[in-house]
């Protein structure tokens, strides 16, 4: 895993910063000059990352591609990487993970990069992003992160994407294509239909340029099915270092494939694209919950509030009048469903604010304590 | 006091949960805009204030940067920090305006304002020796509190409370009475200490050794200024907050009829306990709409802003269940906060408006129970009189 280093501030810096707290009573002390410099223009913010919408262009059935142009301070990105993007829906913040789907050499030439995106049906962000996002308008970004990156030294690669995986592979493709990468690189892509081929274009030219790079497109609709004959040869996998990117369903039979070929875990990378679960089957109550601070899981039946079972899990979660007046037990929760006993409601899927006790999982969830 | 059966609170509570539900269906882009507006307003105010106040020697130059940075720890204080922290726009997702993170501009830690206001005093409204809002531990204001000699003197401590009231809220969690009464030991309070010298000075240092620092050849005037500011928002926010309680018709409660109460009890509780008062929007901006004290507590994470608006809805319910929703004028119910505390510095036997009250209550008590001795047998929600 090849991890950013961030540099140490400069005792300057430290000194400065520390300053900054003891006068605007922020942690990010920025956040108190921001209103007013977002004010001014939105891209000056200095607390977060702004990023204008340059361009939006479509890219595959219900799939467009976004360029955008981060402040400065952005800290760049290696390619296979993903980053968080923040939008503002009726006054509430929304933030979503996607992959980064250009050349880093876009970011440090062009200062530009682009977000490939696909609709996710019921998904809030994703639509709103297709029906409501115009060039122009100002987004904010986290720093990009994630260890799906391309091996030190050239070795043969066969990279497996599924429907919207693509999107990192892209970016990693192009760097190789770029660097004129001397060992053999296949991509097997796996689309419903040829409508759904996202870069159908850049992939075909990548195809026909350069000569290492065999690409493999297979449609599921018509029978496409992975198998074990869609992989290259046994006898020179053992070289390879293999990239999944994909639905869950892709990936285990990836991995059941490769493994039968006799290719190991050590051998294989994988980011996991799965989709967010945007509404579940059932409206049940009750499921698996993460406290991924602390790094235990339990299992809610479903009657239970999030802070008892946080507590008869062993933790001792910030908490107050336990009726859902005080907030005192306002914290994040990173992913899945959750039902407000007080109003009745059922949450957003992404990162949000909850009251833990007034709060019961509705599916799968994970909590940051 | 209007008293309450269980199905008349389980009423009471479904129909200002459904105000509840109305509102907060409501809530979106226009309280995002007013509150980021207000942030705007605030940086604005205090930048100018921090500007202006070296030429402070110039006196309108004085008043004015006093001024803008007193309004604007005023609105930091009511509107946001107080508002924010109630979990009032947690909904936004904005790590800037989260509740549990929010540090505000003034000498008590933001962690100890969320333990003693947020949890114990909204959730313990009113109830007396749960809830040490009520008076504070330095004024008597319930004939069943016991007198103390000392009592005499609270018309001075309401005085000395509201001159340094920063400093007031900010040794709050100290507990002084229950240290003094060795119920609880400075040893307990270990952890609140530290974090009081830590935000304590950080506003000291701000205001009285940073800036007048880096202007140094008019220091005493920054020192002066920064003061006056400090002043303003001490006196105000004192005020506002005095009114939210303490006016002679607010109810209090004793613990035991409090145990395990129902949710529409808890809401009787904030409706009776809490007081409003009356004035131009400016005065509600300023008081970080605690000019709508009853509002604010029956609906604390409903952004205050609407405050004003649902008033109407929550008075409705009030009239309907025949409940008093005390309001005034700011000069009326300041007036009445302070012939409270000024009364119930005496003894029971000297406070001849209490003895008065208790005596019209009793009688009619005896009516009540005459006229409808069966609706009696069916159990009312007990509810202690003011003055019993």
């Amino acid at each position: 895993m090849q991890s950013q280093q961030t540099p140490a501030p400069s005792p300057w810096h430290s000194a400065l910063h520390w300053l900054g707290r003891q006068l605007s009573n922020q942690s990010n002390p920025w956040a108190y000059l921001d209103p007013i410099l977002g004010s001014i223009n939105p891209m000056l913010v200095k607390g977060t990352v702004a990023a204008r919408v340059v361009a939006i262009e479509d890219a595959a059935r219900d799939t467009r591609t976004f360029v955008l142009k981060p402040a400065g301070h952005w800290s760049g990105f290696k390619p296979g990487q993903h980053l968080s993007l923040t939008v503002e829906i009726n006054g509430a913040r929304h933030t979503r993970t996607f992959s980064l789907s250009c050349l880093p050499s876009r970011w440090k030439q062009d200062r530009e990069i682009t977000l490939t995106i696909k609709r996710l049906p019921g998904g809030l962000v994703t639509n709103w992003l297709h029906d409501y996002l115009k060039p122009g308008a100002v987004v904010t970004l986290g720093d990009a992160f994630g260890d799906f990156l391309l091996p030190a030294n050239p070795q043969p690669l066969l990279f497996i994407a599924g429907g919207s995986g693509i999107t990192p592979i892209l970016s990693q493709l192009s760097t190789l294509a770029a660097a004129d990468y001397p060992k053999p690189v296949t991509l097997l892509y796996y689309v419903r239909t040829e409508a759904d081929i996202i870069a159908a274009k850049e992939l075909y030219q990548m195809e026909g340029q350069w000569d290492n790079f065999q690409l493999k497109i297979h449609t599921t609709d018509d029978g496409g099915v992975m198998t074990a004959a869609h992989l290259p040869a046994i006898s020179k996998l053992a070289d390879y270092h293999c990239y999944l990117c994909g639905p869950r369903g892709l990936m285990d039979l990836a991995g059941d494939l490769l493994g039968q070929a006799g290719v190991s875990e050590s051998q294989i990378s994988s980011t996991f694209f799965s989709a967010p679960q945007v509404t579940l089957d059932t409206d049940e109550l009750g499921g698996e919950v993460a406290f991924s601070r602390s790094g235990k899981t339990v299992h809610s039946d479903g009657e239970t509030s999030l802070l008892e079972l946080a507590e008869s899990a062993g933790l001792k979660p910030k908490h107050g009048c336990r009726m859902g007046v005080c907030h005192q037990c306002a914290c994040t929760k990173k992913t899945g469903i959750v039902m407000n006993r007080l109003t009745g409601k059922a949450s957003l899927p992404g990162e949000e604010t909850i009251q833990l006790c007034v709060s019961v999982p509705q599916g799968p969830v994970d909590i940051v304590i | 006091m209007q008293k309450l059966n269980e199905q008349q609170l389980d009423a009471l509570a479904k129909d200002l949960d459904a105000i509840r539900d109305e509102e907060m269906a409501d809530v979106g882009e226009k309280d995002a805009n007013y509150i980021r507006g207000i942030v705007r307003l605030h940086r604005t105010l205090e930048f100018g204030g921090r500007a202006l106040m070296p030429l402070g020697f110039i006196p309108p130059f004085f008043i004015a940067g006093a001024t803008s940075l007193g309004v604007a720890k005023i609105l930091e204080n009511m509107e946001i920090g107080h508002n924010v922290m109630h979990g009032q726009y947690d909904w936004m997702n904005d790590p800037t305006l989260n509740s549990q993170t929010y540090e505000w501009d003034t000498a008590c830690d933001s962690d100890s304002w969320r333990l003693t206001h947020n949890y114990e005093h909204h959730t313990y409204t009113n109830i007396l020796g749960k809830d040490r809002d009520y008076g504070y531990d330095v004024m008597r204001l319930d004939a069943s509190q016991t007198w103390r000699p000392e009592n005499l003197f609270q018309l001075a401590n309401l005085g000395l409370l509201s001159f340094f009231f920063q400093w007031g809220v900010a040794l709050h969690e100290l507990e002084a009475q229950n240290l003094r009464q060795g119920k609880i030991t400075f040893a307990d309070k270990k952890e609140f200490g530290k974090a009081l010298v830590k935000k304590g000075g950080r506003q000291v240092l701000k205001d009285y050794i940073f800036y007048p620092a880096l202007t140094l050849p008019v220091a005493p005037v920054v020192i002066a200024g920064n003061f006056t500011a400090n002043m303003m928002r001490n006196l105000w926010s004192s005020s506002v907050i005095f009114c939210g309680h303490l006016t002679d018709d607010a109810e209090t409660f004793d613990q035991a009829e409090c145990e395990g109460e129902s949710r529409g009890h808890w809401y009787l509780r904030q409706l009776t306990g809490s007081s409003n008062f009356t004035g131009p929007q400016w005065v509600y901006t300023l008081s970080g709409h605690l000019s709508h004290q009853i509002e604010h507590h029956v609906f604390p994470d409903i952004p205050a802003h609407r405050y004003p608006a649902l008033s109407k809805k929550v008075q409705k319910v009030c009239d309907k269940y025949g409940i008093k929703y005390n309001t005034g004028s700011f000069a009326s119910q300041y007036a009445s906060m302070v012939k409270r505390v000024a009364w119930y510095s005496l003894p029971n036997r000297f406070n001849l408006q209490a003895r008065a009250e208790a005596k019209a209550e009793a009688k009619a008590a005896a009516e009540a129970a005459k006229a409808a001795p069966k609706a009696r047998r069916a159990g009312p929600a007990k509810v202690s009189a003011k003055a019993a």
